[in-house]
C-alpha cells in the first residue's frame, strides 16, 4: 500500500452509495469541497448584486440626466461608478467560476483514481462477465459528464436561484405588479420542461446506449481482426456495423428533432414574456407610474429575470444526463471489491505449503458445478500434477488457491488452516502462477519480466531469470534487447516467446507455491527440456501444481490427479495409476504407442 | 502505447494547412443545399439579433419619450413579428444543422470503418487499438461539429458584429468609433487567451488518452495484475497520469475563468467612455436617450460573438488536428491489396509453392530467409521447429496476411497476388495460434465460419472437432455465451471451437497453427480420425510440437531461424539423425532417464539459483 500523502480527502463511498437520492450522492462526491462550493455561490451572489446594481444605477443615471442634466465631474463620476460595478461583477464571476472549477476538477480527479482502483480490485468473476469497452466508457465519458455537472450544473442551481431572486427583488422595488406580471410564464415553462424532460432524457439515453453498442462493436471487430481476415468476413462486419451505425443516426435524428422543438418553443414563450412585460412597463411610463430611467433599468433586469427561467429547462436536462451517468457509474461502484486484507492469519515464518482440499465444489454460475466434491491432500514441497480432459476444471481448481474465486462448498486447508483465514494479499504474495494464456503489457521486455517484483531488480537477476526460462538468447537477438517494446498483448512475439517471458516473470518472484498452468504448450520439446531443468530446480521444496497434457511432463509428480467433468476420477503416483484401468492408462497408452514406435525407430536407426 | 502515437498528439498548434481544411470542407459537398439554407438562416437570425436594439431604441425615442401610444403599439407588434420570424429560423436551423451533423458523423464513421476493414494486419499489430477507436468515435464527432456548428457560429459571430457595427455607425459615428477601436483589442485578447487555453486543453486531452490507455490495459490484463499484486503500484502510476490530467485541465479552466472577466473589463472601459461621451451628447441634445441605450446594449451584446469566434477558432484547431489524424488513417494504403488485373478463381485446390521467399516485419530483421518448397495438391505438411523459428510467420504469408518481401508464393500455378484477396482468405481455413472468439453464443461463433450454415451443419462440425460433447453439457448448449474474447470457456474449449469454425468453412487449404496445443490427449486422439478424413484431398499445413500430431504427415519441414533445415517424412528424417531426430529423441532420452531415476533432479541442485 502506498503511504504517500494523498492530495485530497478520501471519498466516503458508503455514504455516496448509501444516499437514497442520486443528487445527494453527487453532493457526497464533492466531499471536502463543499466549502469551495459555498464560496463560489457567495461570489455568484455578489456578481448578481453587482450586475443588478448596474442596471438600477443606469436607471437613476438616465433619470437624473433627463431631469437635471448631468454635467462635468458628476457625469464622469457616474460613468466611473458604472465601470466599477462592471469590474466588480467581472471579478466576482471569476472567483465564482474559479472555485466551481476547482471543486469540479478535484472531485473528478478523486473519482477517477477511485474508479481505477475499484475496477482493478473487482473480482475475477465480475471481470469475466463484463466488457472492457463498457467499463471504459463508464470510467471515462460518464465521469466526464459528472465533471461538467460539478463545474456547471451543480453551481447552476445556485446561480439560477440567486439571479432570479435578486433580479426579482430589484424589479419589485421598481414596481411590484410589473415584477409579478413578469413571472407568469414560469408554470408554462416548467410544464414544457417536464413534458420534454422525460422524452429528451430518454432519447438521449437511447442515443448514448447506441453509441456504447457501436463502440463495443468496433472494439470486438478490432480485437478480433485476425479472425475477421482469416475468414474474409469484412463484408459481414461492415454490414453489421452499418446497421448499428444507421441506428445511431436514426436515434440522433430523433434526439435532434426534440431539441429543435424544445428550444424554439421555450424561446418563443420567453420572448412573449419579454415583449408583454416591456409593453406593460412602457405603458406604465406613458401613464406616469414609472420613469424612463425605471423603464431602462427594468428593460435590462428583465433579461436577467427571464434568463434563469429559460435556463431552467437546460439545467434540468443536463442534470438528468448527469444522473444517468452517475447511475451507470454507481453500478460499477456498487459491485463489491475483493477484500485483499480482510482475514489476518499470517504465519510468522511464511507458509510451508501443505495443502488439503476437503470436499471442494465450485461453480461459476449457479447449478453448474465445474468442480464437484474434490478431495485430496499433499505435503509441503510436493509436486501435484493435474491431468484431464479439456474443460474438466483444472484451471478453475488452481484459481481457487490465490482466492481468485472462493469455493462454493467444502474447504481448502493450507498448512492446516482454512484458506479463507489468509488474506488474499498474503496468499498472492506466496503463490506464483504462470497463466495458461500469458498476458503481456505493452511496455519493454524488461518491464514485463519485472512486473511482479516489488523491489529494485538488478539486470543480472533479470538475465538470470530469462536464462532459466530459455529466453535470454532470444531477447539478445532483438535489435533493442531487453528494451524491445512488446506490442499490445504481446502480438509481436511468437507463442513460445510469450510463454517463456511469463515463466521468467514468475521465476523472478520466487514464490512458495508455484502453479504452472499448461505453461509449455507452445514450446517445442527441445526448449521444454531446457525450461524443465530450470523448473525442476525451482520446484525444489516448493509445493507445485503442474497442469499438462503430456504424461512425460508429469510422471515425476508426487501426486497425479486425473480429472473428468469436474471430478477426480483417479489419483496417485504414476506407477500406481499405470496399473489401474482408466483414463490415465488410456492416455499413457496412446502416448506410449507413439513413444515405443519412436523407440523402435531409434533402435533401427542406431543399428544401421 | 508505442511512442509514435503519443508524439503524434503532441504537436500543439496545428498550422491550418489548406489541404486539410479543403478536404474537410469537401465532406459537405453532397449537402450544400442544406448548408446554404442554414447559412442564410443564421445570417438572418443574426441580422434580427442586431435589429432588436434598433427597435428598442425606436420604442424608447418614438414611443415612450415622444409619448405616442399608437406608434409604440405598432413597434411592439413589429417586435413580435420579428421574434416569430426568428423563432422559425431558429427551429429550421437546429433541425437542419443538427440533422446534418448526425449525417456527417454517420458518413465519417462509415467511411473509416469500411477503410479499416481493408487495412492489413501489419497496421493493426503496430497501432494501439485505443488509438484507432478514438479516431472513429471522438475525432469524427469533432469534425462534424466543426463543419456544422463551427461554421454556423462563425457566420453568426461575423455577421452579428458586422450588423452591430453597421447599425452603430448609422446611429452615431462618433460613439461608434469608440466601440470600433475596442473591438480589435478584445478580439486580439480573446485569441491570445484561446491559444493558451487551447494549449492546456490539448495537453489535458493527451493526458486523458494516456489515462484511458492505462485503464484499458489494466482491465484487459486484470488477472495478471491481481496475480502479481500490482494494484498499489498501478494505482500510483495511474495517479501520476490523473494528476497530470488534473493540472492541465485545471489550468485550462482557470484561464477560461480569467478570460471572460478580462474582456468584460475591457468592454467596461469602452462603456465608461460611451456613457461619458454619450452623456455629454444627450445633455447637449446631439443624441437621444434611445441611442445611448442602444450603444450600451451593443457593447454588452458584442461580447458574445467575440467569445464565440475565439471558441470556434480553438475548436477549429482541435478539429483540424482530428481531421489530420483521420485523413492520415484514410490515406493509409493497405499494404496488401488486390492487383489491377485479377484472376478470378473458383477454387484454390492445387499445388502450393514457395519460391525463394524472404520476409521481415517492420523492424527489418529477416524472419524468413530464402524459403522454397513445393507441396502437391492434397498433401499434409507439418511444420516443426524451435519456438520463434518463423512457423506462424509462414502461415501469415500463406494466408496473405502479409506478403513476401521478396520471392513468390504460387497457389494452383499462379502467383497468389494475382488472386482477389477475399478469395484466398475465404478458401483457406486457418486455426490461429491464439484462439479468439467473439462475444456472443457458441453458435454465432461457429457460424462465423460459414454464414449460411444450418444448425445441423454446425453440430456436424462441432462433433468433428470434438466440441459437441462439452457444448451439450452447458445449460444452454449451443446458445451458451462465451464472454468477451471467449474468456468464459477453457482454453482447450476455445481451441476446439476455433477448429470447428474453420471446418465449417470447408476450405480448399487447411491450416492449423498449434490448434490443439491445449487439448488433452484423449480428445485429440478422438478428433484425429475425423481430421485425417477431412485433410485427405485438401492441402493442409499443420504446426505442432507434439509428435502424435505430425508423425503421419506426408512431409515434415523443420524450420529454424526462418529456414528449412530439414525436410522429409517421419521415417526418413529419423533415419537422417539430424535436427528432427534430436528434437524428439533428446526429449525422449531425457524422459527415459528420469523414468528410471525418479526424482533424480529433485535433489538440491547446486547450480540452480
Ligand atoms: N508482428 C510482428 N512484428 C515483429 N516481429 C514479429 C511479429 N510477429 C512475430 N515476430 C517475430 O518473428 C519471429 C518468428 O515468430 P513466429 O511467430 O513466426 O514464430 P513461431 O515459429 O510461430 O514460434 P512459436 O512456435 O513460438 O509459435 C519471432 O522472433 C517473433 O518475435
Ligand atoms: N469465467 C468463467 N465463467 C463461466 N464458466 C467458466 C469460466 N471459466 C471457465 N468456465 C467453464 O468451467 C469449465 C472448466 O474450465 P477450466 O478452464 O477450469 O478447464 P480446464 O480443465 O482448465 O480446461 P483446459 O485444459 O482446456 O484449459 C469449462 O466448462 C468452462 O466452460
Ligand atoms: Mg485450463
Ligand atoms: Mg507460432
Amino acid at each position: 500500500m502506498s503511504k504517500q500523502k494523498e492530495p485530497y480527502i478520501p471519498l466516503d463511498m458508503p455514504r455516496v452509495l448509501g444516499s437514497k437520492n442520486k443528487l445527494l450522492s453527487l453532493w457526497h462526491l464533492m466531499r471536502g469541497y463543499h466549502f469551495h462550493y459555498f464560496v463560489s455561490t457567495v461570489f455568484l451572489a455578489l456578481a448578481a448584486f453587482a450586475r443588478t446594481g448596474m442596471y438600477v444605477f443606469l436607471g437613476t443615471f438616465i433619470d437624473r440626466m433627463m431631469n437635471e442634466g448631468l454635467m462635468g465631474p458628476e457625469l464622469t463620476l457616474s460613468a466611473l461608478t458604472f465601470g466599477a460595478l462592471i469590474a466588480l461583477q467581472a471579478l466576482s464571476s471569476f472567483m465564482s467560476s474559479w472555485m466551481a472549477n476547482f471543486t469540479a476538477e478535484n472531485s473528478t480527479r478523486r473519482l477517477r483514481d477511485y474508479l481505477f482502483d475499484h475496477i482493478q480490485r473487482l473480482s475475477y468473476s465480475y471481470h469475466s462477465e463484463s466488457k472492457t469497452g463498457d467499463l471504459l466508457e463508464r470510467a471515462t465519458s460518464d465521469v466526464d459528464t459528472l465533471r461538467r455537472f460539478f463545474a456547471e450544473q451543480a453551481i447552476g442551481v445556485g446561480r439560477i436561484v440567486m439571479i432570479f431572486i435578486i433580479s426579482f427583488i430589484a424589479i419589485a422595488r421598481i414596481n411590484l405588479r410589473l415584477a409579478l406580471f413578469s413571472i407568469i410564464i414560469i408554470p408554462i415553462v416548467l410544464a414544457i420542461s417536464i413534458v420534454f424532460f422525460k422524452r429528451l432524457s430518454k432519447a438521449y439515453e437511447a442515443y448514448q446506449e447506441q453509441g456504447a453498442i457501436l463502440t463495443t462493436d468496433l472494439q470486438e471487430n478490432l480485437s478480433g481482426v485476425r479472425v475477421v481476415k482469416a475468414f474474409a468476413r469484412q463484408d459481414y462486419e461492415i454490414e453489421k456495423f452499418d446497421k448499428e451505425n444507421a441506428e445511431k443516426f436514426r436515434l440522433g435524428r430523433k434526439f435532434n428533432w426534440m431539441h429543435a422543438l424544445f428550444w424554439p418553443l421555450s424561446d418563443i414563450i420567453c420572448s412573449a414574456q419579454t415583449i408583454g412585460s416591456n409593453f406593460y412597463a412602457a405603458t406604465m411610463v406613458l401613464n406616469g407610474v414609472m420613469t424612463l430611467g425605471d423603464f431602462i433599468s427594468f428593460h435590462g433586469l428583465l433579461g436577467w429575470l427571464i434568463w434563469p427561467i429559460r435556463n431552467l429547462g437546460r439545467l434540468i436536462i443536463d442534470t438528468s444526463r448527469a444522473l444517468v451517468s452517475f447511475g451507470r457509474i454507481s453500478v460499477v461502484l456498487q459491485a463489491p471489491e475483493e477484500d485483499m486484507t480482510a482475514a489476518t492469519y499470517q504465519p510468522e515464518d511464511g507458509i510451508k505449503g501443505q495443502i488439503c482440499f476437503d470436499q471442494v465444489s465450485f461453480a461459476y454460475e449457479k447449478d453448474y458445478l465445474v468442480l464437484d466434491d474434490v478431495s485430496f491432500s499433499c505435503e509441503a514441497g510436493q509436486v501435484v500434477a493435474l491431468l484431464g480432459s479439456t474443460g474438466s476444471g483444472k484451471t478453475s481448481l488452481v484459481n481457487l488457491l490465490p482466492r481468485f474465486y472462493d469455493v462454493t462448498s467444502g474447504q481448502i486447508l493450507l498448512d492446516g488452516v482454512n484458506l479463507n483465514e489468509y488474506s488474499r494479499e498474503f496468499l498472492r504474495s506466496q503463490i506464483g502462477i504462470v497463466e495458461q494464456e500469458p498476458f503481456l503489457f505493452s511496455c519493454s521486455i524488461r518491464d514485463n519480466i519485472t512486473y511482479g517484483v516489488h523491489r529494485e531488480v538488478s539486470q543480472e537477476e533479470i538475465e538470470e531469470a530469462a536464462r532459466e526460462a530459455a529466453i535470454h538468447e532470444v531477447i539478445l537477438g532483438f535489435k533493442n534487447g531487453y528494451d524491445t517494446l512488446v506490442g499490445e498483448r504481446g502480438v509481436t512475439l511468437s507463442g513460445g516467446q510469450k510463454q517463456r517471458l511469463a515463466i521468467a516473470r514468475t521465476l523472478l518472484i520466487n514464490p512458495r507455491i508455484l502453479i504452472l498452468d499448461d505453461s509449455t504448450s507452445s514450446v517445442d520439446m527441445e526448449t521444454e527440456v531446457q525450461i524443465r531443468a530450470a523448473l525442476d530446480s525451482l520446484m525444489n521444496n516448493r509445493t507445485t501444481f503442474i497442469i499438462a497434457h503430456r504424461i512425460q511432463s508429469i510422471m515425476n509428480a508426487d501426486l497425479i490427479l486425473v480429472f473428468d467433468k469436474g471430478k477426480i476420477v483417479q489419483m496417485g503416483e504414476h506407477e500406481v495409476l499405470l496399473n489401474q484401468d482408466g483414463i490415465y492408462k488410456d492416455i499413457y497408452d496412446i502416448q506410449a504407442r507413439i513413444d515405443s514406435a519412436l523407440q523402435e525407430e531409434i533402435d533401427r536407426v542406431e543399428s544401421i | 502505447m508505442s511512442n509514435q502515437y503519443n508524439e503524434e498528439e503532441l504537436d500543439d498548434v496545428v498550422d491550418l494547412k489548406s489541404g486539410v481544411v479543403g478536404r474537410l470542407m469537401r465532406a459537405l459537398k453532397p449537402y450544400w443545399p442544406q448548408m446554404l439554407l442554414a447559412i442564410i438562416g443564421i445570417a438572418s437570425v443574426s441580422y434580427l439579433d442586431a435589429y432588436y436594439t434598433v427597435l428598442n431604441k425606436r420604442i424608447i425615442d418614438e414611443g415612450i419619450v415622444a409619448r405616442n401610444l399608437p406608434v409604440m403599439i405598432g413597434l411592439f407588434r413589429n417586435y413580435a413579428i420579428v421574434v416569430l420570424a426568428q423563432t422559425v429560423g431558429f427551429f429550421l436551423m437546429i433541425f437542419i444543422i443538427g440533422r446534418l451533423g448526425e449525417q456527417l458523423r454517420y458518413d465519417f464513421r462509415k467511411k473509416l470503418f469500411h477503410h479499416l476493414q481493408n487495412l492489413s494486419l501489419s497496421y493493426f499489430s503496430k497501432t494501439p487499438l485505443g488509438w484507432i477507436m478514438s479516431r472513429v468515435t471522438s475525432d469524427t464527432e469533432k469534425m462534424a461539429d466543426l463543419l456544422t456548428w463551427g461554421v454556423l457560429d462563425t457566420v453568426w459571430a461575423v455577421t452579428n458584429i458586422s450588423f452591430a457595427v453597421f447599425f452603430m455607425l448609422q446611429l452615431n459615428a462618433a460613439l461608434a468609433v469608440i466601440v470600433i477601436i475596442s473591438l480589435p483589442i478584445m478580439i486580439f485578447v480573446s485569441f491570445k487567451f484561446r491559444v493558451k487555453i487551447y494549449h492546456h486543453y490539448r495537453q489535458s486531452r493527451k493526458a486523458n488518452s494516456k489515462m484511458t490507455a492505462s485503464l484499458n490495459e489494466n482491465i484487459t490484463g486484470v488477472r495478471i495484475v491481481k496475480a502479481l499484486r500490482r494494484e498499489a503500484k498501478n494505482l500510483d502510476d495511474f495517479k501520476v497520469l490523473s494528476t497530470n490530467m488534473y493540472q492541465e485541465s485545471y489550468r485550462a479552466v482557470l484561464l477560461s475563468a480569467i478570460y471572460l472577466p478580462t474582456i468584460q473589463t475591457i468592454s467596461a472601459i469602452s462603456l465608461v467612455l460611451i456613457l461619458w461621451r454619450g452623456g455629454l451628447q444627450v445633455a447637449s441634445g446631439a443624441i437621444t436617450i434611445g441611442v445611448l441605450q442602444a450603444f450600451i446594449s451593443y457593447i454588452m451584446m458584442i461580447l458574445w460573438p467575440i467569445q464565440d469566434l475565439a471558441r470556434v477558432y480553438a475548436e477549429m484547431q482541435n478539429a483540424i488536428a482530428s481531421s489530420e489524424r483521420v485523413f492520415s488513417l484514410l490515406d493509409m494504403q493497405p499494404e496488401i491489396r488486390n492487383r489491377e488485373d485479377l484472376l478470378p478463381v473458383d477454387s484454390l485446390a492445387g499445388d502450393v509453392e514457395f519460391e525463394d521467399v524472404s520476409f521481415h516485419y517492420e523492424d527489418d530483421e529477416p524472419v524468413i530467409k530464402n524459403l522454397s518448397f513445393h507441396i502437391p495438391q492434397g498433401q499434409t505438411v507439418a511444420l516443426v521447429g524451435t519456438t520463434g523459428g518463423g512457423k506462424t510467420t509462414i502461415v501469415n504469408l500463406l494466408c496473405r496476411f502479409y506478403e513476401p518481401s521478396s520471392g513468390v508464393i504460387r497457389i494452383a500455378g499462379h502467383d497468389y497476388t494475382q488472386y482477389p484477396l477475399e478469395d484466398i482468405q475465404s478458401r483457406i481455413g486457418v486455426v490461429l495460434q491464439v484462439p479468439h472468439l467473439f462475444s456472443g453464443s457458441i453458435r454465432d461463433n461457429l457460424r462465423y465460419g460459414r454464414l449460411d450454415a444450418s444448425d445441423e451443419e454446425i453440430e456436424q462440425a462441432a462433433k468433428m472437432a470434438g466440441a459437441h460433447d462439452f457444448i451439450m453439457n452447458f445449460e444452454k448448449g449451443y446458445d451458451q455465451d462465451v464472454g468477451e474474447g471467449g474468456n468464459q470457456l477453457s482454453v482447450g474449449q476455445k481451441q476446439l471451437v476455433s477448429i470447428a469454425r474453420a471446418l465449417l468453412a470447408e476450405p480448399d487449404i487447411f491450416v492449423m497453427d498449434e490448434a490443439t496445443s491445449s487439448v488433452d490427449t484423449l480428445t485429440e486422439a478422438l478428433i484425429q480420425k475425423g481430421m485425417h478424413q477431412l485433410m485427405s484431398g485438401r492441402t493442409s499445413f499443420i504446426i505442432a510440437h507434439r509428435l502424435s500430431t505430425i508423425k503421419s504427415a506426408d512431409l515434415i519441414m523443420v524450420i529454424e531461424d526462418g529456414q528449412i533445415i530439414e525436410r522429409g517424412n517421419h521415417k526418413s528424417l529419423m533415419r537422417n539423425k539430424g535436427h528432427y531426430y534430436n528434437l524428439y529423441t533428446k526429449q525422449f532420452r531425457h524422459d527415459l532417464e528420469t523414468k528410471y531415476d525418479l526424482f533424480a533432479d529433485q535433489e538440491p541442485d547446486a547450480s540452480a539459483a
